[in-house]
C-alpha cells in the first residue's frame, strides 16, 4: 500500500535524528539514528496517521530482522495485514 | 559568619549553583529582581482542556517558555512539562556551579534527587480526554512521560549522574525533602555532590478542577499572613541546587551561595488536612539542632504562608514556638502571593529565595497583604522588601497529610 510507504518515508524522515538528506528504501537502518523504541513511536505515528492498527510485540525486537528502511516498510504493510 | 557550631563535625555540604522557573522568572536573576520589586505573578485566566473544555481561576502560569522547551533537546522536547521545567532550571544550576560530572567519577558520586508533588498529570489527563472522548490510543511515551521519577531519571541521563537517583513526592514539602535528603546523602558520605530540587507543572482543568473543590483556592490573590486572605494560587515551575561536599567545593575555589545548615522531616500523624502546630514546630527545631541561632533581626524565615485560613495561624505558633522572644525580632515572608504555589516544587523556588535573601541581605515580601491578623502577629514583612543583614535563612515546607520538611541555610 503506497499511502504506508509515503507516511513511513515521511515519518521517519521527522525521527531520524542520524540522517542528512531524504530516507530511500535503500537506507541502511544503521544510518537514521534511531533505537528500537523509536520504531514504536514512528509505528504510532504512521496508526495515528493512516487509521490503521499494527499489532506487533516490541519484546521481538522489531529492528532484528532488518536491514534497510524497505525492509521496515514491508514489515509494517505485513503487520497492518495490507501488504 | 557562620551559625554552624564549630563543634559539631562531620561533612559539610554547600550549595553551588541554583536554578529557578516560574511565572516570575526563567532565571535566578530575574526571580530574584521581581521578588525584591513585589511582582505578582498571579492573574485569573481560563485553562482550555484539550476537549474544548475550560476552567477559569487565578494561576501563576508560565508564558514564553516553548522556545526554551525546544532547546533542550529531542527526549526532554517529548517529556511532560515537570520535566522539562527541572531541566531547565538544572541546566542554570549546574552551569552555575562549574562542575564536570564527566571528570573522574563525580558522575558515579553525584545523587539526582527530584521532588513533584503529582509528576505527569498533564500528561495523563491529555490521555485520558483524548482516549475517553475521542477514541485516540494514548501516545507510546504516555508512561515515561507520567512517571513521577521521569525528571530525576532524565537530570541523570542529562548530566551521566550515577550515584543514588530517585523521585520524592510528599505533596508541597517534596521540595524541600528532596534537597534535605540530597544534603543527608552527602553528610552521610554516600555522595560527594547532589542535583536536587522539585518540579510542578499541574496547570490543567482536571488538577484545577480538584483543587477547586477543596475550597481553598483564592478567587482573587493570595494574601499570605493578612486577615483577608482567601486561598491560595496554584503556580507552575522549578527550583534546583547543586549541592556540594564543602571541602571539595572550597579545593575547587568554587563560589559558595550557602551551607546547608540543617535539615529536619516529620509527620503531624493526625490529619490529612488540617496542619498541626507541634509538627511543623518540631521539623523546625530539628533543622535548627546544631545551629547557633543568631540574634533574631539577622533570622529569615521563608514561610509556607500558603494564604489558607488554617496554614499562616499554625505556622505562626510553630516559629513562635520554635524561636521563642526572638520570633518577634525575626523577619518572616511567603513569597506564594508572588510565584504562587508551586506545591511539590514550592521547596525548590523557596529554597532559591532563602539562599538570595542570605546572600544580598534583602528580605522579599509578603505582597497583597493589607489587614493585620493577630492570629498572624509576627513581621511579615508586608508589600515592601527590606534590607537587612541575613546570617540564618529557614525555608518551611508544610504538606498536606502532616507531612513537614525543614531547611535551614547559612554562610559558610
Amino acid at each position: 500500500m503506497a499511502e504506508i510507504e509515503s507516511a513511513l518515508l515521511e515519518i521517519i524522515k521527522e525521527n531520524a535524528v542520524g540522517l542528512t538528506g531524504d530516507p530511500t528504501r535503500e537506507t541502511a537502518i544503521t544510518d537514521l539514528g534511531i533505537d528500537s523504541f523509536a520504531v514504536v513511536e514512528i509505528i504510532y505515528e504512521v496508526e495515528e496517521k493512516l487509521g490503521i492498527e499494527v499489532p506487533f510485540n516490541a519484546n521481538e525486537n522489531p529492528l532484528a530482522n532488518m536491514k534497510t528502511v524497505g525492509d521496515l516498510i514491508d514489515a509494517v504493510k505485513d503487520m497492518s495485514g495490507q501488504s | 559568619m557562620s551559625v554552624v557550631d564549630a563543634n559539631r563535625g562531620g561533612r559539610r555540604v554547600v550549595v553551588t549553583g541554583m536554578g529557578a522557573v516560574c511565572a516570575t522568572g526563567k532565571s535566578v536573576d530575574e526571580f530574584w529582581s521581581n521578588a525584591v520589586n513585589g511582582v505578582c505573578g498571579t492573574e485569573i485566566r481560563t485553562i482550555k482542556a484539550n476537549d474544548g473544555s475550560q476552567i477559569t481561576v487565578p494561576v501563576a502560569q508560565m508564558d514564553g517558555f516553548e522556545p526554551f522547551a525546544k532547546e533542550l533537546g529531542r527526549d526532554l522536547g517529548r517529556a511532560d512539562d515537570f520535566s522539562k521545567f527541572a531541566a531547565f532550571a538544572a541546566d542554570q544550576a549546574v552551569a552555575a556551579s562549574g562542575l564536570d560530572f564527566a571528570e573522574g567519577d563525580l558522575g558515579g558520586r553525584t545523587a539526582t534527587i527530584m521532588g513533584t508533588g503529582i509528576g505527569g498529570q498533564s500528561s495523563l489527563e491529555d490521555t485520558y480526554i483524548s482516549m475517553l472522548c475521542f477514541e485516540k490510543r494514548p501516545h507510546p511515551l504516555t508512561i515515561l512521560r507520567l512517571i513521577p521519577n521521569a525528571a530525576a531519571s532524565h537530570l541523570s541521563i542529562r548530566y551521566g549522574l550515577r550515584g543514588p537517583a530517585f523521585a520524592i513526592s510528599s505533596a508541597c514539602a517534596s521540595g524541600a525533602h528532596a534537597i534535605g535528603v540530597a544534603a543527608d546523602l552527602i553528610r552521610a558520605g554516600t555522595s560527594d555532590a547532589a542535583v536536587a530540587g522539585a518540579s510542578e507543572a499541574i496547570i490543567n482543568k482536571g488538577a484545577l478542577h480538584a483543587w477547586k473543590q477543596m475550597h481553598i483556592l483564592s478567587d482573587e490573590f493570595c494574601r499570605p499572613f493578612s486577615k483577608n486572605r482567601k486561598g491560595l494560587i496554584i503556580g507552575e515551575g522549578a527550583g534546583v541546587l547543586v549541592l556540594e561536599e564543602y571541602e571539595r567545593a572550597k579545593a575547587r575555589g568554587a563560589e559558595i551561595h550557602a551551607e546547608i545548615v540543617g535539615f529536619g522531616m516529620n509527620a503531624d500523624g493526625k490529619d490529612m488536612i488540617n496542619p498541626a502546630v507541634e509538627g511543623a514546630a518540631g521539623a523546625m527545631k530539628a533543622a535548627l539542632e546544631g545551629v547557633r541561632l543568631p540574634a533574631g533581626e539577622r533570622i529569615y524565615v521563608n514561610a509556607h504562608g500558603t494564604g489558607t485560613l488554617m496554614n499562616d495561624p499554625t505556622e505562626t505558633k510553630a516559629i513562635r514556638e520554635t524561636l521563642g522572644a526572638e520570633a518577634d525580632r525575626i523577619s518572616v515572608s511567603s513569597t506564594k502571593a508572588m510565584h504562587g504555589h508551586l506545591l511539590g516544587a514550592a521547596g525548590g523556588v523557596e529554597s532559591v529565595m532563602s539562599i538570595k535573601a542570605l546572600q544580598t541581605g534583602v528580605i522579599p515580601p509578603t505582597i497583597n497583604y493589607d489587614e493585620p491578623d493577630p492570629e498572624c502577629d509576627l513581621d511579615v514583612t508586608p508589600n515592601e522588601a527590606r534590607e537587612r543583614p541575613v546570617n540564618l535563612a529557614i525555608s518551611n515546607s508544610f504538606a498536606f497529610g502532616g507531612l513537614n520538611a525543614v531547611v535551614a541555610f547559612g554562610r559558610v
